[in-house]
């Protein structure tokens, strides 16, 4: 008697949602069994866990997630593994800074509308060019030189680091910054979250549905760029020639020779794809939520570009699951700081002699959890059989 | 003694080592087929269960040196993660990097349960690291290891079996290799290897160990110093000396050329990425080609149903 896998013979019914969820559900089982046996008292673990997934706080995390997940998801597509999003994102905001902090710095609190959204455009097109163009240059040393992309966009991650490191200690220093080693904040008018006033009511329901609202309304432009970003990707990769050359190029490059185009060029222009749409997300993050870039630049984008790979691969490379991935890596993200921080889990630690790393139980609930999703997410297009 | 010699006891062999192993280890692993995202979250539990393990003889009365049980059981729970990543990802058609990086969040979290103990307890670890002159025998068992692992690759039948899982693992099911045998054999003893690159980073080269440390990245600068020679154990040798010096002499190159401490942090990748691209443009660029399956799902179809 043997167990077997065998691929389904017809798809199954809502299967990527459906096993998306029941896998993300027997994670959370696993790691709960793993609190209990450890001493953590199971039911606010549970319940910090659940109600995270309907909490107003996972919303930017999810913009930002979704955005880069899309643009990982186009090189993925074309079997190009760029894990150099986070280089990607930290050149976008040196050109930004240069354009919003160096250019066109200013201290007025108000400028007339049009210059406002003209320096704003300018900085976005700025990142973008950024980011394509580092992108691209993982794209030629794949294409031209023939190095494998993996480590080649790693490597330039940490340059990208540390040249951003050099800037912002020598010329990209701040004028209003009392000796830090970082820039000044961005001008009042180049801002583009929007502040929101918000009364709470007292009652939970009424008050995680207005945190929804008040979430969507800052971030509204993010919002927008998200939907544009989202109808690009489809249209790029279902519609477009580019889109279907970068397909052909992830499942059988060879065909891409005989068809008459230049793999190179396609491996470059898909890099390059990737980079730019990195390069967008680091500017809205940059104009929407971190206003300014600190030393060192490794804890500036909380992993971001890290985070993305996650979301992609978990997506499976469906254009309609990014958001959902996305979603339930930013939840599970904010629900493991969330479960660290409860009495229950800090008094186990404290018997168990290791008060104090409760980041540990953060890192095991965000691995445990998407360790069991990733693993299960086999269960859509194949099943297991127990043959004799 | 002569400085030079003491210079190179004190800072260069302990890099050496720490990034030797961890790249060997590293490159054993991805030889099988197998993306291994998971590097830097294995060292750390490396790191972890080394100084768990330095700890034991001195609670328990165990008649064995501390520092070696540090690396036994760093070895040890270092490779159950191998074998747990190698099965899980050959039994099942589902994505390497995800899974790596799945494991690699869980195991900084493995890590700290298992050392921030010893940590809160003992606070220094001296006395159970390993001697300053130790660090030598140490560099001998490792290019041991090295130049025996190089022939087991390159002149026997496992050997052969395990670059021919990673070049197409279906033609070398069909020509009777048991895959997942292989793969699991390979991913055991690379994570083993990293895991013992872990123990001594911290028993031999550190001599500190904190739970901030898995911020620091060691682990991907194996990884990248592991591709930048072509996952070739004897090719490894020199590279990881140029990396170790490089990564443990940043203040003394710093201070002598005075440049800003940034840029001298930025040497080690500019480095292996020049050596990337210089033998791309050599002979040598077939020889060090990724493995052709690397990180690709392996599904085998049930023709027997």
């Amino acid at each position: 008697m043997r167990i077997v896998l065998v691929r389904r013979k017809k798809p199954l019914k809502y299967g990527g949602l459906v096993v998306a969820l029941l896998s993300l559900l027997s994670g959370i089982f696993v790691f709960t069994i793993f609190a209990w046996l450890i001493g953590v008292n199971p039911y606010p673990v549970v319940e910090t866990i659940v109600t995270t997934f309907i909490f107003p706080g996972v919303v930017k995390d999810f913009i930002i997630l979704t955005l880069l997940g899309y643009a990982l998801l186009i090189a993925f597509k074309g079997a190009l593994w760029n894990i150099g999003a986070e280089g990607q994102m930290h050149m976008a905001f040196l050109a930004s800074i240069y354009i919003t902090l160096i250019v066109f710095f200013t201290t007025e609190k108000s400028l007339p509308f049009y210059i406002s959204i003209g320096v704003i455009l300018l900085s976005i097109v700025a990142a973008v060019a950024a980011g394509a163009l580092w992108g691209g240059l993982a794209g030629v040393i794949k294409a031209y030189a023939g190095v494998d992309e993996v480590p080649v966009t790693l490597i330039l991650n940490y340059i990208a680091y540390f040249i951003g490191d050099i800037l912002v200690y020598g010329p990209f220093r701040g004028t209003y910054v009392y000796g830090y080693a970082r820039t000044d904040l961005i001008p009042d008018p180049y801002k583009l979250s929007i502040p929101v006033q918000r009364q709470l009511s007292g009652n939970a329901l009424i008050d995680t549905v207005t945190g929804y609202i008040v979430e969507f309304a800052t971030y509204a432009v993010w919002i927008v760029a998200l939907i544009l970003v989202l109808i690009f990707t489809y249209w790029l990769l279902n519609k477009s020639n580019i889109g279907l050359r970068i397909k052909i190029l992830g499942s059988n490059p060879d065909y891409l020779v005989s068809l008459g185009y230049d793999v190179r060029k396609t491996t470059v222009l898909t890099f390059m794809l990737s980079g730019a749409i990195a390069g967008l997300t680091a500017a809205l993050y940059y104009h929407g939520s971190l206003y300014r870039i600190e030393y060192p630049l490794e804890y500036n984008t909380a992993s971001y570009g890290y985070l993305a790979i996650l979301v992609a691969w978990l997506s499976m490379l469906d254009v309609y699951l990014v958001p959902l991935s996305a979603y339930i890596v930013s939840a599970v993200i904010l629900g493991s700081q969330r479960v660290s921080s409860l009495p229950s889990v800090r008094e186990a630690f404290i018997r168990l002699q290791l008060g104090g790393a409760e980041m540990a139980f953060k890192l095991l609930m965000f691995g445990s959890i998407l360790l069991a999703y990733s693993i299960l997410r086999f269960i859509q297009d194949y099943e297991l059989k127990v043959v004799s | 003694m002569i400085p030079q010699l003491d210079y190179i006891i004190d800072k260069i062999l302990p890099a050496f080592v720490t990034f030797y192993l961890v790249s060997l280890g590293h490159s054993i692993f991805e030889k099988s087929g197998i993306l291994n995202l998971a590097i830097d979250g294995v060292f750390f539990t490396g790191t972890g269960a080394a100084l768990l393990g330095a700890i034991l003889p001195i609670i328990y009365n165990i008649p064995i040196s501390p520092p070696v049980m540090g690396v036994l059981v760093a070895t040890l729970i270092a490779a159950i993660l191998g074998l747990f990543m190698s099965s899980v990802l050959t039994f099942l058609p589902i994505s390497h990097g995800a899974v790596g990086l799945s494991l690699q969040f869980f195991s900084y979290g493995v890590g700290i349960m298992l050392g921030y103990y010893v940590r809160l307890a003992y606070g220094t670890i001296y006395g159970v690291s390993f001697a300053r002159e130790d660090v030598i025998y140490l560099s001998i068992v490792s290019l041991v290891i090295g130049v025996v692992l190089h022939l087991l690759i390159e002149r026997t039948k496992i050997g052969a079996a395990i670059r021919a899982v990673g070049e197409n693992p279906h033609s070398a099911a069909a020509l009777g290799v048991r895959v997942m045998a292989i793969r699991i054999v390979a991913g055991m003893i690379g994570f083993a290897l990293i895991g013992f690159g872990g123990a001594l980073f911290i028993l031999s080269w550190q001599r500190s160990w904190d739970v901030k440390l898995f911020t620091l990245g060691y682990g991907w600068l194996a990884f990248a110093t592991a591709l930048a020679a072509g996952r070739h154990p004897i090719v490894l040798i020199p590279v990881s000396l140029l990396f170790g010096g490089l990564v443990n002499s940043q203040t003394d190159i710093q201070s002598r050329l005075g440049i800003p401490a940034d840029v001298a942090k930025l040497t080690p990748f500019l480095a292996a990425l020049a050596l990337m691209l210089t033998y791309s443009t050599t002979r040598l660029r077939r020889i060090f080609a990724s493995p052709s399956s690397l990180g690709k799902p392996y599904y085998k179809e049930e023709k027997s149903i």
